[in-house]
């Protein structure tokens, strides 16, 4: 058979054509002088002549080339398999766009799991995100946030107790004078008021600002307008100001509520205005301790300041927000401030000194969630890695079938360079697929977050998927991309492509590197969901112990019943003892009601009154020789319906009323009366002034303000100390049977003593030990979804990287097996192949679980980051599930019929 | 012999009309239908479609049929369609004007 080509491409090598373009041509030219030829051996030429003749259909040296050049030099369309580097960078990238699309297209199934795991490691990390940027990143929604700042006051003599205060009335006042830092200073602080609407009355959470606290925050009044300085008075402060939402859901956004009045705590007020939607007032947690607002205020009222009653010293209850003026530091101000308060308390001759703190408003956020909500978003970076893992992994076992196409590109001109930007635009394209589906999924997965979280996290309201979590998303899905597909697009730049194209395409053996780095990826994986499920376990054995812990007191049966007394018509403690004597007694005689009691404030729902208690030969003069206490006032059976056990004396009865006696926890006996009877010994206390008790009973300690904190000293007692407004509190009652059956009797019981009196809250009391962990347990349960998810995607790495080795050595399993080897030693071979990755992952995963423990061992409660029982267990279950993973494939092996095995291929 | 100019291009769009053909297949009809006397070769042939296919009248394609050796079949394009009928027109009027100009009346 004659050799048409070089003959071709001798003629064509003036032109300098591409050599894909030039092989085309000689195959295409070369057929037709192999038919020309055949044509004229039928007519009976002998072969020598007939090739002379074809050849002469060449027609000379250069015709062919000059007859080519206008057609080809300037036109040459590369074939889109081959890969040759084009003239033009663009077109190339289409080029390969349009080839990774085709090459997805062809395997359904793997594009399939690609881009849904790729959508939700990317979709979880951006949803965590746009939590992270809402709440950690983004600025503050006022104006010029950086100039705002909190101010808090700190009486040195204190520290120990509360190392700072809110701001109080009179230095508010004084600072507004004196000080030149600041632009302005504006204070608030949180208030409830009842509001009647149809279907009864309702406990609305405000706050009482100050004229001034909307223009510091840069704020203004969508609809009306801003309160004026003279309304800040007593008597003058019958105005409210509506947030947008309440303004919404309440008057159906009707902007003629502007001038209209509306009724709260019985007394009229008048609208002056609504606030924009774009208006958040700071929280709690932002504005630091002992400050409290509501995350969902419905309205703002004026200060209703009482010049007549200034104490310089007492009644820190505001939250104080200050403007800096421009250019003006934080130390500055601070010295400026520092001075003034140096006055105050001289003027107030208290023996006590007074500083103050400044810290930006942006800073204050950033407080306890950062630590939760950056372990968080490592986590779920975590799982992002695996699914990179499981990734590159697919695609590495795609690399010996890519490898011979690959040798043909190159054969065909394709350089190594391009064959790498073909292989990652595939990723790429994966990326940006399920990127873009994760995108989606991170948007549900936002509104879920919401309205989950727990009530402790700040500016949740702000949290949403802005621009820049977008570029995050988009930023993660290239890198995601990039990360898993180097690897392979590495390997196959590396390998001898020669070799592949000899070898045949279905056969060619994994290289032992190909091996080995899939056994590292997946020691890799199982390292990552170790970690993800030691601290996830930490978490979890942290709430379990926290929900075990000894309160104090038992929950179980027992329902509470939140009022709130309007004071309008409970303007004194007679009143309110009226009410709840009556209460108590009504629900006494219900069906199935053990006993029943109130108290002003429950265990674990909230700090109560913190005063200081001390012996009365204790000098009254220095106040930081006092310890502080939590005072609650209860009624006599409030004890045995808590089960809140009488270590000695008794408690108070009903005949003891008005004679000043205590009952005190176990905790203040030990610190005021150690080794002493404290029955009958009188204390010094300071509740709206100083006043002596006399100690009659002791009981046993209880979780008073948090689970995780031990508990603290209580003084109980059965009246308020001072005639006063009175108290909203809390029924408790203890049933025979499930105390929620008890709710509608309590409820109608209550309705019927006094109709306006608001029921704020009817649920069990273990719902009310259960919400105090709330924080606790939503993270625990994101820390376990993470790594559950992580295990699952480990272990589907392990059941694809041991199953796709069994199948590439059906054949060597065979051969095996001819020779003798037992099923059972194939499965133990297969089985330690794919247990010796995991078994180093473990290792790993354990000591890097053992350093992130310390990372986290501020959240966690009554277990050491390195507990071992917790430790124990993961590494079991983590070893359980891959050995199923690596069993599954294995026993394939074992089935594996040498005869069929040594036919196939 | 002389060419009118186009013509080659003609023959060979006129030619595909019907069915998608490889280039010996076009070179062996030409060569049949005029007798002998008009013949293409290797080093003009493949020029010329090459340059239709890139103007977009032809469209080339590499087709394996079984038991025989990969061939690339050039068929008409929507183009080529349009382009034919408009020369295949343009000859016509050629011819008669011809015709009339020498004499040659149609019977």
């Amino acid at each position: 058979m004659p050799e048409w080509k070089p003959e071709i491409l001798r003629r064509l090598a003036l032109l300098r054509l591409s050599p894909a373009r030039e092989a085309e041509i000689a195959d295409e030219l070369g057929q037709h002088l192999e038919d020309r030829y055949h044509e004229l051996l039928a007519t009976g030429q002998c072969e020598d002549a007939a090739f002379r003749t074809a050849i002469g259909e060449l027609k000379g040296e250069d015709l062919l080339a000059r007859g080519l050049r206008p057609v080809e030099t300037d036109w040459y369309r590369e074939p889109i398999a081959v890969g040759k580097d084009g003239n033009n960078f663009f077109s190339g990238i289409l080029q390969d766009l349009r080839y990774a699309l085709r090459v997805l297209r062809k395997s359904p199934g793997f594009t399939a799991v690609a881009v849904l795991t790729l959508a939700l490691g990317i979709g979880a990390n951006t949803a965590i995100f746009s939590v992270v940027n809402g709440v950690l990143l983004r600025p503050l929604a006022f104006q010029q946030s950086q100039q705002l700042c909190v101010i808090r006051e700190i009486v040195p003599q204190l520290t120990k107790f509360y190392p700072t205060f809110p701001a109080n009335l009179p230095s508010f006042r004084i600072w507004q004078q004196g000080l030149h830092s600041f632009e302005n200073i504006g204070i608030a602080a949180g208030i409830s008021m009842d509001f009647v609407r149809r279907g009864g009355a309702i406990e609305l959470p405000g706050a009482k600002v100050s004229s001034s606290l909307l223009d510091t925050l840069g704020a203004y009044p969508a609809l009306g307008r801003n309160f004026r300085p003279d309304e800040d008075h007593l008597g003058r402060d019958h105005e409210v100001i509506l947030t947008n939402s309440f303004w919404r859901s309440e008057f159906h956004a009707d902007p003629a509520i502007v001038g209209k009045a509306i009724t709260l705590n019985s007394e009229s007020f008048e609208v002056v205005g609504v606030l924009p939607t774009s208006f958040h007032f700071p929280q709690s947690s932002e504005l630091g301790a002992l400050t409290n607002f509501s995350p969902r205020l419905a309205f703002l009222k004026p200060l209703g300041e009482d010049p007549s009653q200034i104490d310089l010293m007492g009644d820190f209850d505001y939250a104080a927000i200050g403007r800096l003026g421009p250019g003006v530091s934080l130390a500055q101000a601070l010295s400026e401030l520092n001075v003034v308060q140096a006055q105050i308390a001289k003027q107030a001759n208290e023996h006590m000194d007074l500083g103050a703190e400044i810290i930006p408003l942006a800073s204050e956020v950033l407080g306890p969630v950062r630590q939760s909500l950056l372990f968080l978003l490592a986590a779920v970076g975590a799982v992002l890695l695996i699914v990179c893992v499981n990734l590159a992994n697919l695609l590495l076992a795609r690399v010996p079938r890519r490898l011979r196409e690959a040798a043909i590109r190159t054969a065909l001109g394709a350089s190594r360079a391009r064959l790498v930007r073909q292989m990652l635009t595939e990723s790429l394209l994966l990326g940006i697929l399920g990127g873009s589906l994760g995108i989606l999924l991170a948007s549900f997965g936002v509104s879920t977050f919401v309205s989950a979280a727990p009530p402790g996290v700040p500016r949740l309201a702000e949290v949403s998927i802005d621009g820049r979590v977008l570029l995050f998303a988009i930023v993660i899905s290239v890198v995601t991309a990039a990360l898993f597909g180097v690897l392979p697009a590495w390997h196959i730049a590396h390998t001898e492509l020669q070799d592949a194209l000899k070898s045949g395409a279905t056969n060619t053996t994994e290289s032992r590197r190909t091996r080995r780095l899939r056994s590292s990826l997946i020691g890799l994986e199982v390292a990552l969901s170790t970690v993800l499920l030691i601290l996830a376990g930490l978490f979890t054995s942290s709430l379990v112990h926290l929900l075990h812990v000894n309160t104090g007191f038992s929950a179980e049966h027992v329902l509470a019943t939140d009022v709130d007394l309007p004071p309008r018509s409970y303007s004194s403690n007679a009143a309110g003892e009226r009410f709840y004597d009556q209460a108590l007694a009504a629900i006494r005689t219900l069906p199935g009601v053990l006993s029943v009691g109130w108290i002003n404030q429950l265990p674990l729902a909230g700090e109560g009154t913190v005063s200081v208690i001390g012996l009365p030969s204790t000098n009254k003069a220095d106040v930081s020789n006092f310890p502080l206490a939590d005072f609650r006032v209860a009624s006599p059976d409030y004890f045995s319906t808590m089960e809140i056990p009488v270590v000695a004396g008794r408690i108070y009865t009903e005949a003891d009323r008005g004679r000043k006696l205590a009952v005190i926890s176990q905790r203040v006996a030990e610190r005021l009366w150690p080794g002493k009877d404290p029955r009958g010994q009188l204390c010094l206390i300071n509740w709206s002034g100083w006043k002596t008790f006399q100690v009659i009973g002791v009981v046993g300690d209880i979780r008073t303000v948090q689970m995780d904190k031990s508990p603290a000293m209580m003084v109980y007692m059965q009246d308020l100390p001072f005639d006063n407004v009175a108290l909203g509190g809390s029924i408790v009652v203890r049933t025979m049977m499930d105390p929620s059956g008890a709710a509608s009797g309590v409820r109608e019981a209550i309705n019927k003593i006094d109709s306006n009196v608001p029921i704020t809250a009817l649920r069990p009391m273990t719902e009310v030990i259960s919400k105090s962990v709330d924080t606790r347990r939503f993270q625990m349960l994101l820390a376990l979804l993470f790594a559950v998810c992580a295990l699952f995607l480990a272990s589907l790495g392990i059941f694809g990287v041991v199953g796709y080795s069994v199948e590439r050595r059906r054949q060597e399993l065979g051969i095996r097996m001819a020779l003798g080897a037992a099923r059972q030693d194939l499965l133990r071979m297969v089985l330690r192949q794919g247990m010796t990755p995991v078994i180093a992952g473990l290792g790993a995963g354990v000591v890097g679980a053992l350093l992130a423990g310390r990372l986290i061992s501020s959240l966690l409660f009554d277990i050491s980051a390195n507990d071992p029982v917790t430790l124990a267990t993961v590494v079991l279950v983590v070893a359980a599930v891959a050995l199923v993973a690596c069993f599954v494939p294995a026993r394939r092996a074992m089935r594996v019929d040498p005869i069929v095995a040594l036919r196939y291929e | 012999m002389e060419w009118k100019k186009g013509s080659a291009e003609l023959l060979i769009l006129s030619l595909v009309e019907a069915r998608p053909r490889h280039g010996y297949e076009i070179s062996k009809l030409i060569e049949q239908r005029s007798g002998g006397t008009v013949r293409f070769h290797v080093a003009s042939l493949y020029p010329l479609l090459y340059r239709l296919e890139r103007r977009g009248w032809l469209h080339g394609r590499w087709v394996e049929k079984s038991g025989q050796r990969r061939r690339r079949y050039y068929r008409l394009t929507r183009q080529g369609r349009r382009v034919l009928a408009s020369q295949l027109r343009g000859w016509r009027e050629f011819v008669v004007g011809i015709n009339r100009i020498t004499g040659v009346e149609n019977a």
